[in-house]
């Protein structure tokens, strides 16, 4: 886990309202969400030695998309827990290759996300 | 004011978005992250939408203006858009977003105007509902959980 006790997500959406109803649900948990728009701002989070137990990432995105994001953390070394969040289902074999713990398709539902939280010991 | 009135035209209206298909299974989720905390999550999150759905179909209908259609990158803007529509659950608007890619997927120039003037009306009629609902729910004043209309 990051260094302090709060499970710390990165939502990286190109999605305004996406990201909205994303941290809408994990504020529920008192998680600390920061949120990026792009693979390219996500991977500059970890180069600025910021730390994440958790990635939301979704998969079409301007700059770098979310498999080559989710590849290059993994390039990196970066060990965090990343879920694929996507509507495109083709993409699910690349982004477990590059690298994804978990793919899911969207809409992302508040049981699914307690379903993938609790497969990941963040809940207590 | 008869809130009990306004409360059931409000109702009514939410029941008659889902029961005429505008609305689906999804509009549910955020209904149910509302709370204490959020007491205004869904209008807000339904105004995030309509605010950059609109910035989205304004480049679509930029890319559809040129002389030469990059399909691609209409594939691309109709993919985002989808996206926000399954997020909030505008099941209409996803079916013709569906049909616009497969359009692209095709290069049928034709097929696409026609499918993006099916989304604008969508979208033009999905808000002016949704704004009344909401409008509907301020004059009503708080209220508990509207319950789930009878499937």
């Amino acid at each position: 886990m990051a260094s302090s006790q709060v499970v710390k997500v990165l939502i990286v959406d190109d999605d305004n309202f996406t990201r909205r109803i994303y941290k809408t649900m994990l504020f529920r948990f008192c998680f600390e969400i920061t949120e990026v728009e792009d693979g390219k701002n996500a991977i500059q989070q970890f180069v600025d030695g910021n730390e994440y137990d958790l990635v939301l990432m979704d998969k079409h995105m301007p700059n770098m998309d979310g498999v080559e994001a989710t590849r290059t953390l993994r390039g990196m070394g970066i060990p965090v827990k990343i879920v694929a969040i996507t509507d495109d289902a083709s993409s699910k074999d690349t982004f477990m290759d590059a690298g994804a713990n978990k793919f899911l398709l969207k809409p992302l539902t508040f049981s699914m996300l307690t379903d993938i939280l609790k497969s990941f010991n963040f809940l207590n | 004011m008869d809130y009990v009135h306004l409360r059931r035209q409000a109702a009514s209206l939410r029941k008659g978005l889902f029961d005429q298909g505008y609305l689906d299974e999804q509009f549910y989720q955020l209904e149910d992250l509302q709370d204490d905390a959020s007491p205004n999550f869904v209008e807000e999150v339904v105004t995030l939408f309509f605010r950059d759905s609109a910035r989205l179909m304004a480049n679509i209908d930029q890319a559809l203006d040129k002389c030469v259609k990059d399909f691609n990158k209409l594939d691309v803007y109709m993919q985002q858009l989808k996206g926000s529509c399954t997020s909030i659950g505008a099941s209409r608007m996803k079916t013709e977003c569906t049909a616009f890619r497969e359009c692209c997927r095709d290069e049928n120039i034709e097929g696409c105007m026609r499918s993006f003037q099916k989304i604008k009306r969508e979208h033009s009629v999905l808000r002016q509902k949704l704004e009344s609902y909401f409008q509907l729910l301020r004059q009503a004043g708080p209220v508990e959980c509207a319950t789930r209309p009878n499937k």
